[in-house]
């Protein structure tokens, strides 16, 4: 039985990578079960899947805590997830980054393959959508599946749903990653303090699940507590308005699904507030002066 | 004062008495004649409440819900499909702990379509956190109005809670009926003071969103409450009965089961006629006792293994089918007993509004009596079917 843990976030296609390798996994003849695990998902939100390959049957339908295999579509999520927990002990972990392995610290010292897959998909694909170029890194780091099985997997699952044109490249996406694949170790100096959460007792529970403004240990509960939820990490992009060009309808401040187009009234002008800004470039495609543009927020 | 009137007329005195802030309302026989007569009372100003007639019965419930939210004491009736229409919205209240109180008249869930007295309706719901009640005459209708009130708003409760009363045999027969005294029930019902509802001067979180994290505590905590509502009702119960003289008996009645070898559980109005054929019965030597199953939710399994721990047999009426074999009661007094010898045997009638008649309920007793004395019985009886041999 082979372990796969994807962490990604919503909308860079952490579920159809899972899916995909074990397609490519039963191709091999094998057989493999991939599931996701949402949480309450958006745009940007942290997203777990799982991918399980065996020579037999999988009889096991719970979430997979002792991966053999890490694979990280999004390294921003490295400053506040440990994506290493309860990894096997010779285990391997592959993550999208610009860095080298030796340049990322996990928390623990582990074998680490790295590919620059936002820049392959941004080439390749047009969009920030790694899920096809991670899975070329996944290949050739781990041996587990042949290069051939997941580009004829991708055609198969991709060319269904989207066409053959986009199957094609994003086969092209997974095989140029899987050239450019840096295979090393990890460093492992950081303690990551594991992410505190309110979980109150059943009795401890307010009636109902009903919250006023609350303070707990892990943070604040109830109405307002969204202030701590800073988002801006989840970005790829962020969006740059053209004062000039912008004409005020204030279709970016009704579409933005965050609420971080705000109003000046005084000067009648916008303001975003990047703190809670994900980047998921829907104010630049409502606009219809084209007065936002969407930039690289991580260079 | 003594007033002669239908069961629906009871229950709309009752809300009244309870001064309701809200009744959200939507007509459906046969309850109609609850919501009219409130209606009535709010129009000649006898009423202080917000009436709203709603488009639907998911809209009732959903408004009843929201003005619950918002602290407001709420009431409504409803019957059958405007039950079953409610279902998504009954299954949000409870887990919330909104405390309203919504009478079912009882009547057949279609298809097929029918207006008379069946316990499907309310027994499709008897999982969703919901209270149930089941009332044998008017007065007792009247009076769990204002008793649910109590139960449902107690903080160790806050549970929403449905006193049902059987279609026609109660809503529309006149009897007499006491209406209570206006101060003896304001002081016997506080005004309703939620510790968290919707405030614009105090922002509240309510009906949030709730990954697996915490819907399994809550859950649980839901269980709880519908637990320690068997404490509350009890002593509610006591306390009507020191204040207004009439005692229920809690979560169950009994009667002459001090001596009894054989008793029959009954739910609803044919508890009523069954107390005369238990009479009857004791004048022709057969020691036979009669247990009101009041409260479905909570389920008394604890009264229900005290009050028949001495009997040979037992016979539980069902006024709906479980499609599994018997009635819920049946499954439910099947599962109380869990360790107990004694047999239990099912006895289904007056479904589709079929009338109960005392020759039935003889034959109930006489087959319970037959299984207590070890002779060999079916365990589940359809009376007074075409077809069946009983």
């Amino acid at each position: 039985m082979f372990e796969v843990r994807f962490h990604g976030r919503g909308g860079q296609g952490a579920v159809m990578a899972a899916q995909t390798l074990a397609e490519a996994a039963v191709i091999e003849g094998n057989y493999a079960v991939a599931f996701p695990f949402f949480g309450a998902e958006r745009r940007g939100a942290p997203v777990l899947a799982f991918t399980r390959i065996d020579s037999k049957k999988i009889y096991s339908k719970t979430q997979i805590y002792s991966p053999d295999c890490v694979v990280v579509l999004d390294d921003s999520l490295l400053d506040t997830i440990d994506v290493v927990a309860g990894l096997k002990p010779g285990g391997s972990v592959v993550i999208n980054s610009r860095d080298k392995p030796e340049d990322i610290d996990l928390g623990i010292s582990v074998k680490t393959a790295v590919v620059d897959a936002t820049s392959v998909a941004l080439e390749i694909l047009k969009a920030p959508i790694t899920n096809t170029a991670i899975l070329g890194a996944f290949a050739r780091a781990t041996g587990i599946i042949k290069l051939e099985s997941l580009e004829e997997a991708i055609k198969r699952r991709f060319g269904e749903k989207l066409g053959e044109k986009i199957a094609e490249r994003n086969s092209l996406a997974a095989r140029t990653a899987y050239g450019k694949t840096v295979i090393g170790t990890s460093k492992g100096i950081k303690k990551l303090e594991p992410k505190k959460q309110w979980l109150p007792t059943y009795q401890e529970l307010p009636a109902g699940g009903s919250l006023i403004e609350g303070k707990t240990d892990a943070g604040l509960i109830g109405p307002g507590s969204f202030i701590e939820n800073k988002v801006s990490g989840w970005a790829t992009f962020r969006p740059l308005r053209d004062r000039e060009k912008c004409t005020m309808c204030l279709l970016c401040w009704f579409y933005c699904p965050e609420g971080t187009i705000v109003r000046i009234s005084d000067r009648g002008d916008l303001m975003t507030n990047y703190d809670y800004c994900k980047g998921c470039g829907v104010c630049a495609n409502e606009c219809p002066v084209d007065a936002i543009k969407m930039v690289r927020a991580r260079v | 004062m003594k007033k002669v009137i239908t069961g629906d007329h009871a229950v709309a005195l009752g809300a009244k008495l309870c001064r309701v802030d809200v009744v959200p309302a939507y007509p459906i026989t046969p309850q109609t004649l609850i919501i009219e007569h409130i209606a009535d009372f709010v129009n000649d100003g006898e009423m202080d409440a917000k009436f709203l007639t709603m488009e639907s019965e998911h809209s009732v419930m959903s408004a009843a819900a929201a003005a619950s939210a918002a602290g407001a004491r709420v009431f409504t009736a409803t019957s059958s499909q405007g039950l079953a229409f409610m279902y998504e919205m009954l299954y949000a209240t409870a887990p919330l702990r909104l405390p309203i109180v919504m009478v079912n008249a009882n009547r057949t869930l279609g298809g097929p379509p029918g207006i008379w007295c069946e316990h499907n309706d309310s027994m499709g719901v008897r999982d969703s956190g919901w209270l149930q009640v089941y009332v044998e005459d008017n007065q007792e209708a009247l009076d769990m109005v204002i008793q649910s009130f109590r139960i449902a708003e107690d903080k160790r409760v806050l549970l929403p809670v449905m006193p049902c009363l059987d279609g026609f045999v109660l809503t529309h027969t006149v009897e007499p009926v006491d209406v209570p005294q206006q101060e003896d029930v304001d002081s016997f019902l506080p005004a309703f003071a939620p510790d968290i509802m919707l405030d614009p001067a105090r922002p509240a979180m309510m009906g949030i969103f709730m990954p697996a994290e915490y819907i399994m505590e809550l859950r649980r905590q839901t269980m709880g409450a519908v637990e320690s509502a068997k404490k509350v009702i009890r002593e509610i119960n006591d306390e009507f009965a020191r204040v207004f003289g009439r005692n229920y008996g809690g979560m169950i009645d009994t009667y002459m089961m001090e001596d009894a070898e054989v008793a029959l559980v009954t739910m609803g109005t044919v508890t009523s006629t069954s107390r005369e054929v238990v009479e009857e019965l004791r004048k022709a030597g057969k020691k036979v006792g009669l247990v009101k199953l009041r409260f479905f939710r909570p389920f008394p399994s604890e009264d229900l293994r005290k009050a028949l721990s001495g009997v040979s047999a037992v016979g539980v009426f069902d006024r709906s089918i479980s499609y599994h074999g018997g009635g819920p009661a049946f499954n439910e007094i099947q599962s109380a007993l869990y360790g107990m010898t004694v047999p239990v045997i099912n006895h289904l009638a007056g479904i589709g509004g079929r009338d109960v008649t005392r020759e039935q309920i003889i034959k109930m007793f006489e087959i319970t009596i037959k299984a207590g004395n070890g002779e060999k019985v079916n365990p589940i009886n359809w009376h007074n079917t075409r077809g069946e041999t009983v």
